[in-house]
């Protein structure tokens, strides 16, 4: 039985007349006229199958309908289009978007850092960028003629500064943030979750892998019975977090005077997966930041027992971090703020 | 430290190739530098020097790989007095021990040579080579004196005195301080101790006898010699770490037994041993509950006392743990926490659980200038300001219009370019517009977060801006250049973002501004800033506008908490615009002042919407607009009550600024 061509008119005229959008005429086209699945392209194959007297006229009568169709189809339209268009307005001309400035690259990873420590109900502090030579080395492991204060190479001031309410002046400018977590141990007890992110500075070279002053976030968490465990697992969801949920990451030993034992946390290197490359100097894996358990003179310097509680600490590199994230070779380019790198970042 | 494999192997049996070796070590805390060929370059921590040796390393491997360690070969020790006298007169030496011989200088055997190169020594003659390879071995720095040429049979460790000649191996004439613990002959000193020899005892191939030194320095004096003399050498690199005070007798015995095998001398009397105070080995006390709080592991029972013996402790059980003697070479452990760090790392960090610290209470809260930082870091991005960072340091003539005679300097800056901690962020900030300047960037709008610093104020957190060019173009049409009004706006936008209201005032302080587009920024009656055109504009050819403001100031007085909301007006208000004409000088704020003084309590708002001069305003004059709100929060106001209002104002305006009512 072959379709009704009278009702199949009346059909389309009653859904041209409902149309209100180019939304609708597009299901209209595509209901009556579609390439594949329309209804009179459907009757024109169709064709084959009627007997041979009646194809002539049933051909003549489907093609009319189908070109009348068509022509009533494209008037509307032309007319949809006409009809949307106000005098005076082009929706292809550029939007006027107020002008924004984007937070620097530094401080997008720092301020991602610390919202996720904040999620793992860690405080924000801050401290002084000018540090008095106690809270910079003494107290933390590093009496006066310890090898460990050739590792990071002190900028110092020549002018006196004003004293402090212990009556200590800063001599020198912070080479870590850590002086920030003596200060907070000698004012609060434990239990401490605490970052403590920073501008510090070194007397280091000024080439693509090293600038005079970067920045740093420090970590501290002391309590009873804190453990390298502990590290470890925390680590690894910062690593989580920041890279990928599945990144790989292990512990090194290493050194340094204010934690024992000392570590360097490396994760899998992202570029080639941990198969070896030239990012990661084909060995798989990217160093991230240095950490350990609070060295217990640490704790005896602030006044904590040593005892009773243990802790565990992590500095890292913001620019280093940085670096990789954006995949900019030269640390350097994060210090020149080039209008034409920044407005790369997203808002 | 680069290490020949295949000198370890003479002590430990390890696995085939140079990577097992690496990676098990660099398991340990020996992080690789790289490997060339049969040469591991370990990265050696400061607190090891213990491991700036082949022994040293092949120690580590037996515990590593827990295998035996083979003891080095040394020879008898001679029997006799030597023939060269020693004497400590300086508490810089802990122990000098002397052998001397008769040798035949001449080339070493090429083994003896590639060794030394291999691990980075250049070789020099038999005798020197000898000693640089008894420390390359072991570690134990030694030096050897030309006999013939010490004035007497002796030497003497002694402070230097003051400005007291010595000419060092590497031909450099210096001169010594008495802070500098040398190495004398009857007459002068003929090294500094621990740190290099001298030139005019040195070895060479017409030298008949030798005397081999061995000794002990105190790593201080040698860290501070070293660091006063700018000089810094292989044997201070392990002297200023700590040497082993057991190792001298036993280097000296070591270099005896191969200067015997490559024949090239024989010892002459016995060996000098001065060694005044001697030293009792460190008992420490490991305790295994310790141990497993702080690795969060317990570590099998049999585990501990195998590595640390093969570590060269002596280990021996008690009721809770270890009683550890630790030997001499290991001058990095102190205390119980450096034990648990060799049963850790030997054991492995990788093999210890992950585990999550729980939260055990209520988290105390972040410092306030966190989320101030982002508000106002946000705040001004939203207002098309670009972030900037850039180093707080600057050069002198950067620094100089914003200082006073306050600033603050580094002793010992990387360059004159970063001598001065800027004493204002636009200081700095001014740079990186220079630089976008330079780039083809017209309109520049910058600002940064940071300290400033002064002797006199210290270290203060503010924010700064700089902005030049236009206010962004658009198709629609252009915004204008930037002026004193988007400067003054910066600085009321940080003010509202924080709570703080402010107000701009004539100061004549702020030299770096131009007369006329300056002003400080007030918070009450406090100086909170500064805003304004900069005066001079170094390498750029468009005027620049700037602003800073002391963030502790302004949140000092800054509302806090959350704003109280007042309630909503139920009546509505009446608005009047008024225009008029007054002396250009006339700031707006004394015309708003005469307003609000006269006006009754039914004015609620005063806003200035236009300002004119030109065509239709008399030269000297302004034409301007104001819009006045009035309302009352209990009824309308009725026409003639708001007309009333407004001949007043008018009237005090016409009275107090000569104000003509424009177009009425
Ligand atoms: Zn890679």
């Amino acid at each position: 039985m072959l379709p009704d061509l009278p009702a199949l008119r009346s059909e389309f005229d009653a859904a041209l007349a409902g149309a209100r959008t180019t939304a609708d005429l597009k299901a209209i086209r595509d209901r009556f006229l579609g390439r594949k699945a329309g209804l009179l392209t459907a009757l024109l194959k169709a064709l084959g199958t009627v007997a041979p007297d009646e194809r002539r006229a049933r051909g003549a009568a489907v093609n009319a309908l189908k070109t009348d169709i068509e022509a009533r189809l494209a008037e509307r339209e032309s007319a949809a289009i006409v009809e949307d268009v106000a005098p005076g307005v082009d929706i292809t001309l550029p939007g006027r978007v107020p002008a924004f400035g984007r937070r620097h690259p530094l401080t997008q990873v720092r301020e991602r850092i610390e919202d996720i420590f904040a999620g793992m109900g860690y405080q924000i502090i801050e401290g002084p960028e000018l540090e008095d030579d106690w809270h910079n080395f003494e107290a933390l492991n590093m009496p006066g003629d310890h090898p460990a204060r050739d590792m990071q190479d002190t900028l110092y001031l020549a002018t006196p500064m004003p004293a402090d309410e212990q009556g200590r002046r800063a001599s020198l400018l912070r080479t870590h943030t850590s002086g920030m977590q003596i200060r907070y141990m000698e004012a609060f007890p434990p239990p401490v979750r605490l970052i403590a992110p920073g501008r510090v500075y070194r007397r280091d070279n000024f080439d693509a892998t090293h600038t005079p002053m970067f920045t740093q976030v420090e970590g501290l968490v002391v309590d009873e019975g804190i453990s390298l465990g502990d590290l470890k697992g925390t680590l690894q969801a910062f690593a989580n977090a920041f890279f990928e949920a599945s990144v790989k990451t292990r512990l090194r030993p290493s050194f340094f005077p204010y934690t024992e034992p000392s570590a360097e946390l490396d994760v899998e290197c992202q570029g080639c997966g941990g198969r070896g490359c030239g990012l990661c100097k084909q060995t798989g894996w990217i160093e991230v930041l240095g950490c350990g358990m609070v060295h217990p003179a640490v704790f005896e310097a602030v006044g904590y027992d040593a005892g009773k509680y243990t802790g565990f600490a992590f500095g890292v590199g913001i620019e280093r971090l940085a670096l990789r994230l954006y995949g900019v070779d030269d640390i350097r380019m994060f210090y020149e703020n080039d209008l034409r790198f920044l407005e790369q970042l997203a808002p | 430290m680069k290490l020949p494999v295949a000198w370890m192997r003479e002590f430990v049996d390890l696995p085939d190739g140079p990577s097992p070796v690496a990676d098990r070590l660099a398991a340990c805390g020996f992080a690789v530098d790289g490997i060339d060929d049969d040469v591991v370059d370990f990265d050696v921590t400061a607190n090891r020097p213990d491991a700036l040796s082949v022994y040293g390393l092949a120690r580590e491997a037996s515990a590593a790989f827990d295998v035996d360690l083979r003891p080095l070969r040394l020879a008898a020790t001679p029997s006799g007095a030597a023939p060269v006298r020693v004497s400590i007169a300086d508490n810089g030496c802990g122990r000098y021990a002397l052998a001397v011989a008769d040798v035949c200088v001449g080339p070493s055997p090429e083994w003896l040579r590639d060794r030394l190169a291999s691990a980075g020594v250049r070789p020099i003659n038999i005798i020197v080579d000898i000693t640089n390879y008894v420390m390359l071995e072991m570690g134990q720095p030694m030096h050897a004196f030309d006999v013939a040429r010490l004035a007497g049979p002796e030497l003497r460790v002694r402070r230097a005195r003051a400005g007291e000649p010595l000419t060092t191996l590497d031909g450099i004439a210096r001169t010594l301080d008495e802070t500098m613990l040398v190495i004398a002959d009857r007459d002068r000193a003929v090294a500094v101790a621990g740190v290099m020899g001298g030139a005019s005892s040195e070895v060479t191939d017409a030298t008949t006898r030798v005397a081999f030194e061995s000794a002990w320095f105190q790593p201080g004096t040698v860290r501070a010699t070293g660091r006063r003399l700018g000089l810094k050498t292989e044997a201070s690199a392990r002297f200023e770490r700590g040497a082993d005070i057991n190792a001298p007798v036993a280097a000296l015995r070591r270099a005896l037994a191969l200067l015997a095998d490559l024949g090239a001398g024989t010892v002459v009397g016995g060996l000098s041993d001065v060694y005044p105070r001697g030293a009792d080995a460190r008992v420490l006390t490991l305790r295994r509950a310790r141990l497993t709080t702080v690795l969060g592991t317990a570590v099998p029972d049999a585990t501990i006392p195998r590595t640390l013996t093969r570590l060269g402790f002596d280990v021996a059980p008690t009721d809770d743990g270890w009683r550890v003697t630790v030997p001499s070479f290991r001058v990095d452990i102190l205390r119980e926490i450096d034990l648990i760090e060799e049963v850790g790392r030997h054991w492995g960090l990788d093999r210890v659980p992950a585990h999550f610290p729980a939260l055990a209470s209520i988290p105390r809260a972040s410092a306030p200038g966190v989320s101030r930082g982002r508000l106002v870091r946000r705040t001004l991005c939203g207002a098309g300001i670009q972030e900037a960072v850039t180093f707080t340091f600057i050069d002198a003539a950067a620094a100089a219009p914003f200082l006073a005679d306050d600033a603050v300097t580094i002793t010992n800056p990387l360059s004159e370019k970063f001598a001065v901690l800027r004493p204002s962020i636009v200081a700095s900030l001014y740079d990186s517009l220079v630089y976008n300047r330079n780039r083809q960037a017209t309109d520049v709008r910058l600002f940064e977060v940071g300290s400033t610093f002064s002797s006199t104020r210290g270290e203060r957190t503010a924010v700064g801006w700089v902005l030049s060019g236009s206010r962004g173009s658009h198709w629609s049409g252009d915004a204008g250049a930037v002026a004193f009004t988007d400067t003054k706006g910066a600085a009321e936008l940080v003010a509202e973002a924080l709570g703080a209201p402010i107000t701009a005032a004539a100061a004549d302080d702020l030299t770096w501004l131009a007369r006329g587009e300056r002003a400080a920024v007030l918070v009450g009656a406090q100086r909170a800033g500064w805003i304004g055109r900069l005066a001079e504009t170094r390498d750029v050819d468009v005027p620049v506008y700037a602003g800073e403001l002391d963030l502790d100031v302004i949140s000092r007085a800054a509302v806090s908490g959350a704003r109280e909301i007042r309630p909503l007006p139920r009546f509505p208000a009446a608005v009047r615009d008024l225009s008029i004409l007054v002396d250009e000088r006339l700031p707006a704020a004394e015309v708003r002042g005469t307003i609000r003084s006269s006006a009754p309590a039914t004015l609620v708002a005063v806003r200035e919407f236009d300002r004119y001069q030109g065509k239709g305003v008399p030269s000297g004059q302004v034409s301007l607009s104001i819009r006045l709100t009035f309302r009352h929060a209990d009824r309308t106001l009725t026409d003639a009550e708001v007309q009333q209002a407004v001949e007043t104002i008018v009237d005090a305006l016409v009275q107090a600024h000569h104000a003509v009512l424009r177009g009425r």
